[in-house]
């Protein structure tokens, strides 16, 4: 690499910083890819595929890195470069594991965790975090299609080389979008008629899009530091199961409004028992205040 | 390095302009003016420097500093930023390696070094995460053992721990050392971590081990000592008086595990390093 000859060995960021493109580069992920760029190692950019089961899923968003001098002592920045609906383009993210929290900034982690952590933060809630958006599911599920489509035109031609390369890369390795993302825009005006039809396969998938914090909100968790503690887990998990789950999938489905039901039909139960022991403490009361608690204490 | 700030601040790197950022900017400029009034560390001083300092003070202080002047004849201040205890930590060991060319200990030390790194890989640290620091403190080490052509001395030493780029690396070394050893006898050490911060061992080890700059305290000590071998002396130095009215000096010795589960413990021990802990900072104490 060209870089080996540039870059003063004896610094020990750029020591570092080589360490982990090799280590990038013997153990690629199929969630992430990133690059420094060659003419310096200080600057890389990346692009993460959207985390499956949420709207983000089949979207291919880019970024940049900006690691400081004193690195591993003092955190990387990012910022996206691709329209996504979460996090405002071309703004540092504040993320605590990126410059917006140095303080829980830790050395052991690297831009693997931290991309890791970045891809577990996509669907939590913003809760008003600077440089968040809160778009609707609907318009993050057509940024997630349009993303695919060509990546983000960005800095020198070089850099932009390495952007191209990347989307190239990522989109290899993404599988296509899945059907029910380009059912759903149709599938929208149906929603309220779909999930009442619970029961047939593609109401679970609408109802699974409606609401994904039945499986997406558990997966990946709301705080950003247990996000980050949670990363390398995620990571096992998000790249381990993807087959089987794809298998599994279509049985989940049929499985979740079955099980909706009968936890709607448990409710029902304890309402009703609630209703009947509030009515029989207010006939009590009204026996008692009328006198007529005699019937009560005669038979004890 | 020169080359590399030019490129870093190359136009079309808008990074600046971020609303937080100004605080953030803000508190650090504060911190580094604090923390460069005194170097990492500082000069070896007499006790009466100490004395000095609550001249206008305490009176059992003073008292106590003089009780210090029986057993101890000087003190070496550390900068007070977090790091403290750790930066104290590996300027009296190394210098107590300079001093006695202890080779036995060196030896000694090296195998609990290995010990450590497995510890780290078996808890699933990524290799590369904590290697550098690892290969730091290792030619530390070498370095000052005399009669090779890297040796160093002992104002070198100084001036190494006063160099940041070295410094910093040996105290994250440190960090990762006592975080491993932490985590690796979580159960002995929740019930101290659940008394100090009600924390649990994992959130204890990323919010207040691993981070440069958070500050130390008995856990960290105990388990920095038990992972090395290395015994620890603290005297403590705070306004406390006995109920007689009497004034004494407290300390504590921390003997790591290896050696006080062989059957020595009543024996008297005699710490490579002793640390004047004074509440929230950590300085090195040099015995008569």
């Amino acid at each position: 690499m060209a870089a080996t000859d540039k870059y003063n060995l004896k610094n020990p960021a750029v020591k570092r910083i080589l360490m982990e493109v090799k280590e990038m580069q013997t153990n690629p992920s199929d969630d992430f890819m990133s690059v420094p760029l060659e003419e310096n190692i200080f600057e890389w950019q990346f692009a993460i595929r959207g985390p499956q089961d949420t709207e983000f899923e089949g979207g291919i968003y880019h970024g940049r890195i900006q690691l400081p001098a004193e690195y591993p002592f003092k955190p990387p920045s990012f910022m996206l470069l691709t329209p996504n609906g979460r996090f405002e383009t071309q703004t540092k993210i504040c993320l605590s594991i990126s410059n917006h929290h140095p303080e829980h900034w830790q050395p052991s982690w690297s831009v693997r965790t931290a991309l890791v952590a970045l891809i577990a933060f996509m669907p939590t809630a913003p809760n008003g975090a600077l440089g968040s958006l809160d778009y609707k599911k609907e318009e993050r599920r057509d940024l997630a299609i349009r993303s695919r489509e060509a990546s983000p035109k960005f800095g020198t031609p070089e850099r932009q080389k390495v952007i191209d390369e990347i989307h190239e890369y990522v989109l290899s390795k993404a599988p296509p979008v899945p059907e029910s993302l380009k059912q759903t825009s149709e599938e929208h005006q149906s929603e309220k008629e779909a999930e009442e039809a619970e029961g047939s396969e593609n109401a679970g998938r609408s109802a699974d899009s409606v609401e994904p914090e039945n499986e997406g909100g558990e997966r990946i968790t709301e705080e950003p530091q247990a996000a980050v503690e949670n990363a390398d887990a995620v990571e096992q998990r998000e790249a381990i199961p993807r087959q089987v789950r794809a298998g599994v999938s279509n049985q989940q489905l049929q499985h979740r409004p079955a099980q909706r039901s009968t936890d709607d039909r448990l409710l029902t139960w304890a309402a009703v028992g609630l209703t009947v022991a509030i009515v029989f403490l207010l006939l009590k009361k009204l026996m008692k205040s009328s006198g007529y608690d005699a019937i009560f204490l005669s038979e004890s | 390095m020169e080359k590399q700030e030019e490129i870093n601040s190359n136009p079309g790197a808008d990074w600046e302009n971020f609303r937080d950022d100004d605080i953030m900017l803000q508190h650090s400029a504060i911190r580094d003016e604090q923390a460069h009034k005194i170097l990492f560390l500082g000069d070896k001083e007499p006790l009466s420097a100490l004395a000095a300092e609550y001249q206008s003070g305490s009176s059992i202080l003073l008292e106590k500093i003089k009780l210090l002047d029986e057993k101890y004849c000087a003190i070496r201040r550390t900068r007070g930023d977090g790091n403290c205890f750790f930066r104290s930590f590996m300027f009296s060991y190394l210098e107590h390696i300079l001093e006695t060319q202890d080779k036995a200990e060196i030896d000694r030390v090296k195998v609990n070094v290995e010990e450590c790194r497995k510890t780290l890989q078996s808890l699933g640290y990524a290799d590369f995460t904590f290697e550098d620091f690892f290969a730091l403190f290792l030619e530390q080490l070498e370095s000052v053992v005399q009669g090779a052509d890297a040796s160093i001395s002992h104002d070198e030493l100084v001036e190494r721990s006063r160099d940041q780029s070295i410094s910093d690396y040996v105290v994250m070394f440190f960090r990762f050392v006592t975080s491993g050893e932490i985590r690796k006898r979580s159960e002995f050490f929740e019930p101290f971590i659940l008394g100090l911060t009600n924390a649990t061992v994992d959130q204890f080890c990323k919010s207040s081990v691993e981070p440069m700059g958070e500050e130390s305290d008995h856990v960290h000590i105990t388990a920095l000592s038990d992972a090395l071998g290395v015994p620890v002396r603290v005297v403590y130095l705070d306004n406390s008086s006995c109920d007689t009215g009497g004034v004494s000096v407290n300390h504590h010795d921390f003997v790591p595990c290896s050696l006080s589960n062989d059957g020595s413990s009543g024996l008297e021990i005699n710490p490579y390093i002793t640390l004047l802990y004074r509440p929230g900072h950590y300085d090195i104490l040099y015995p008569k």
